[in-house]
């Protein structure tokens, strides 16, 4: 994945994911979360999101959540994916505050 | 009811991909595969939608967990050969593979580079990869193979003077060009857009 690699900000898939994870949840639940919070407009294919998961557990930003064994793995996100995500927010806030200040939203 | 064919489809797997849709527009679905023979059981025509997928380049355990992955989503999902040969007690070097997964045997992947994916139509597109990278990833996968057995046959026909092996190197060329093509074609649509 080329998160941190261009300007420092995540993919929308990935921010979306880590998410996600706030509650602990296996893929499918993840994936249903994405499209229902997008109004489908992210909709996620599994093969995608089996990478996208593996990537993030190897950057230690999410990691395997206790309880779940087998077939359906559950996931959740760290201590680490948490300060990545909260960076995130803030960048985009900023993002934000300066585009209403030059398109002229209030 | 039950339907068997018998098909061989090896690399081409937009053609296998594009067949089992086609019987499943025709009210079949797929209960059973072999090495050749696809069984098939009636049920609603268009209800079912399939997707055919390289995993010959992940090691076992890979496999097996992106198996199970697949089926946690509800999905059916079937182990497909890519190659008909007889293979008791095989064992197969493949430098394209990630690590773990370069020699594969009976035990592992061997005869079993596909997955035949089957989801319940439910009106949407039906896509395992869904972003830019991750798709380019997939058909580096994919072309990888094709490139070593050029080279290699390209070295075995060169050193023994065999045109026979000259000529299976190019065409093994084929597919690897096509899947280059892909793979230029989605590097510069990602350059537009994001995914």
């Amino acid at each position: 994945m080329r998160d941190y690699v261009k300007g420092g900000a995540l993919t929308e898939v990935t921010f979306y994911i880590l998410l996600s994870l706030y509650t602990p949840k296996h893929g499918y639940a993840a994936m249903q979360f994405i499209e229902e919070k997008t109004g489908g407009r992210l909709s996620l294919g599994a093969g995608t999101l089996y990478g996208a998961l593996h990537s993030l557990q190897e950057k230690g930003w999410i990691e395997p959540s206790g309880s779940s064994k087998g077939r359906k793995k559950e996931y959740a996100i760290t201590a680490k994916g948490k300060s990545i995500a909260e960076q995130e927010l803030r960048r985009l806030e900023e993002l934000a505050s300066i585009a209403n200040g030059i398109m002229g939203k209030e | 009811m039950e339907k068997t064919c018998y098909r061989f489809f090896g690399g081409f797997l937009s053609a296998q991909e594009k067949w089992l849709n086609k019987m499943a527009g025709e009210g079949y679905r797929l209960a059973h595969v072999g090495k050749l023979a696809y069984k098939f059981e009636t049920y609603g025509s268009g209800k079912v939608q399939y997707r055919v997928e390289f995993i010959g380049a992940k090691p076992k355990e890979d496999a097996e967990e992106y198996y199970g992955f697949l089926e946690s989503f509800g999905y059916r999902v079937f182990y497909k050969n890519i190659n008909l040969n007889a293979s008791l007690g095989k064992i197969r070097w493949r430098p394209w593979a990630g690590k773990g997964g370069k020699i594969a045997s009976n035990a592992t992947t061997y005869n079993r580079e596909l997955l035949i994916v089957e989801k319940a139509d439910n009106g949407k597109p039906f896509e395992l990869h869904t972003t830019y990278e991750d798709k380019q990833g997939y058909y580096k996968a994919l072309g990888k193979p094709y490139l070593s057995l050029a080279l290699m046959s390209a070295a075995l026909g060169i050193s023994m003077q065999a045109w026979a092996f000259c000529i299976f190197s190019a065409c093994s060329l084929i597919p690897f060009g096509a899947y280059q093509a892909e793979l230029f074609r989605l590097k510069k649509q990602s350059r537009e857009k994001e995914w």
